[in-house]
């Protein structure tokens, strides 16, 4: 199937720079309801690939019609025509009066217009219409090697783009979704209820899709296109790949009712923005549906809604790393993370179980002489210390440039004439003129 | 028609399990882990039971450390989520009492609404073993919703802080030599009580007076 491109032309784009980036970005966003790629051609339009998109809109006419239409009554004058190349749309919408042109009538349409049709630089125009060559057809009377020894390569380029002997790629501005569902309603709906449901139905035959292809979403946007040309959007992210519907219906459910409707969604567009591969599990006699075994479901459909109203990096996996200092020996991982396997701790060497941080100073007055302390000050409250073990040495590893800053700490186990336990440390600077400091850095149990 | 003539026990024995029919306890006390030997004596279904609050108050470390191992004996495959405002749990300490940290989920919620919310849907979710929460407080309404919220999925929670109605409350401190001093504040069912338990050997074990002595007496001579 040929390509078929849509060119948009803004002729009164607003001419403050910021404002005028604005109003394009909105345009751009709003066309995505077009199609998936679009893009921005820098030179005041729009571009859209819309390739197998035009049926969807009752044929390329209709297609034209609507979107002109749709943005002249939002107050902006456009002119838009349809071509097989990128090059022939950018010069019909801009140059000629008619808008369509398919298949064999392209040079027909393009020859007699004017060469700045080709998209090229302005010096280049000039020196064209310098040597007579106003019109694109006239190139055709110039040999080939004399157009490049004369006004560059890009010329010849330019129009062997515009008549399709080089392809041309459209640059989305951002990244079509791997899976894209989109649903136009022949009434505009804003009740939350009437918005559940055609998500709902949007999310089913999505999982169906992606079951197909053994694969599950990780992270999916709704797009609600309204009637006043506003696009309301909601995301959601999933820990593990999904495609169970219910699933998905349960974090859509909370998200939906954010989404303002405003006078109604006409059209909705349902993306998976990132996936991963889901290969279906095995069946077993209790679970028939391959898709979901409820059991490990249910807590990932959990860890999935508290990560969505707390964020991801709140909900954590606890992991062990190979390191003997406490900082860097435990990490809170997001459970958005791969998991990775666990370190072995050593369980001779003990470790509080609530945690100090930052580590609170406190204050010793006296020192056994073996070095472990007798005495410590809590702000005003004074502890006995009964027992002590330590010190337990630990020196930050030299090939960690992070953890250089303290020199060594002595860690000691110390319980005091009330029982309470503590895990304290005293830090040495390499300046041995700096006093020594203690710090309270847990509790043990 | 004779009737044997009952004792006195036997007469207090049937109306309790009368009482326990109507509150519906046999289903709640049905499933219990053991704690110690000489404090499930005193527990109702002959140890803590599952699928319920309970309040846990006391030193943090120590409560932790509790809840924690408490959380290693159920017979359950599932995950243990632990919610609190600002992290203060260093998991390593938990290794000791066989705590599996893989299967462990810390979740941080730093707004109270949040917070119950989190441990609210946790407590539903079969697939939680336990839930440990630093939770300030909690009226009536909310303990019994997560009471209900914990029958439904038979999850168990071990919650930190005031509670207006829990199954079981108590209260660890430390005691000198790495013990803990075990208080039962209130047992549904049951009667309070009070011990000196501590870690030995991968064990929860009572430290006997004498044991305490002799402990104390070691360290004396080694101080």
């Amino acid at each position: 199937m040929s390509r078929r491109l849509l060119c948009l032309y803004l002729s009164d784009l607003p001419q403050e720079p910021t404002e005028q980036n604005r109003v394009k970005q909105r345009l751009i966003q709003w066309c995505n309801r077009y199609s998936p790629i679009v893009a921005d051609d820098d030179a005041g339009g729009i571009v859209l690939d819309i390739t197998g998109c035009a049926h969807l809109f009752g044929g390329e006419e209709a297609l034209l019609n609507d979107i002109q239409t749709r943005i002249r009554a939002a107050g902006q004058r456009v002119r838009g025509a349809i071509a097989d190349t990128l090059g022939a749309a950018w010069a019909l919408a801009r140059y000629s009066k008619q808008v369509i042109v398919i298949g064999s009538e392209l040079p027909q349409a393009l020859n007699p217009l004017p060469v700045e049709g080709l998209r090229l630089p302005e010096d280049v125009t000039r020196a064209l219409r310098r040597v007579g060559l106003t019109s694109i057809g006239a190139f055709h009377k110039i040999g080939r090697q004399a157009l490049v020894t004369r006004f560059g390569a890009s010329t010849l380029l330019r129009l062997d783009q515009a008549f399709g002997q080089i392809e041309e790629a459209v640059t989305p501005y951002r990244q079509p979704a791997p899976y894209s569902i989109r649903r136009a309603l022949p009434e505009p709906i804003a009740y939350t209820g009437a918005v559940e449901h055609v998500v709902a139905e949007l999310v089913t035959e999505l999982c169906l899709r992606l079951r197909k292809d053994h694969t599950g979403a990780r992270r999916l946007n709704l797009e609600c296109y309204r009637v006043d040309g506003a696009v309301s959007t909601c995301g959601v992210s999933t820990s593990k790949p999904v495609r169970s519907v219910k699933h998905l219906m349960r974090l859509f459910s909370e998200k939906i009712e954010t989404i303002d409707a405003g006078f109604g969604i006409e059209t909705l567009i349902l993306s998976v923005l990132n996936f991963d591969r889901f290969d279906p599990a095995q069946l077993t006699l209790t679970h028939f549906d391959p898709d979901r075994n409820d059991n490990i479901e249910a807590f990932d459909e959990l860890i999935d809604r508290i990560g969505m109203r707390l964020g991801f990096e709140h909900v954590s996996r606890l992991r062990i790393q190979q390191s003997f200092l406490p900082e860097l020996a435990l990490q809170f991982e997001s459970v958005m993370a791969p998991v990775t396997p666990n370190a072995i701790w050593p369980e001779y060497r003990l470790r509080p179980v609530y945690w100090v941080d930052p580590p609170m100073r406190i204050e010793v007055a006296t020192i056994h002489p073996a070095g472990s302390p007798v005495q410590f000050r809590m702000g005003r409250d004074a502890r006995r210390i009964v027992k002590s073990e330590g010190p337990e040495r630990l020196t930050p590893e030299w090939w960690r440039l992070e953890s250089r800053v303290w020199q060594v700490r002595d860690y000691y186990r110390i319980e005091d004439d009330r029982g309470c336990r503590f895990w304290i440390f005293q830090e040495f600077y390499a300046a041995a003129t700096l006093a020594r400091r203690w710090f309270l850095r847990g509790h043990l149990p | 028609m004779l009737i044997a003539p009952a004792s006195s026990k036997h007469v207090l024995a049937d109306l309790r399990e009368k009482i326990d029919t109507l509150e519906g306890a046999p289903r709640r006390f049905g499933r219990t882990i053991s704690i110690c030997d000489v404090v499930d004596a005193v527990l109702p279904g002959r140890g803590l039971p599952l699928g319920c609050i309970h309040e846990i108050k006391g030193n943090p470390a120590n409560v932790i450390a509790f809840a924690g191992l408490l959380s290693t004996r159920i017979p359950r495959h599932g995950s243990v989520l632990f919610i609190e405002p600002n992290r203060t749990l260093f998991p390593l300490g938990l290794l000791p009492y066989g705590v599996d940290l893989t299967r462990w989920i810390h979740v941080r919620a730093r707004k109270p609404k949040d917070l119950v919310w989190t441990v609210l849907e946790g407590l539903r979710c079969p697939q939680v073993t336990a839930v440990l929460a630093v939770i300030a407080k909690a009226d009536l309404t909310f303990s019994r919703r997560l009471q209900l919220a914990a029958e439904s999925s038979g999850a168990t929670g071990f919650l930190f802080g005031n509670m207006a109605s829990a199954i079981t409350r108590w209260q660890v401190s430390p005691v000198s030599n790495f013990g803990w001093s075990l208080e039962l504040l209130y047992c549904r069912g049951g009667r309070p009580g009070s011990w000196h338990v501590g870690w030995r050997n991968g064990q929860l074990i009572e430290l006997s007076r004498a044991m305490q002595r002799e402990l104390a007496a070691e360290t004396a001579l080694a101080g």
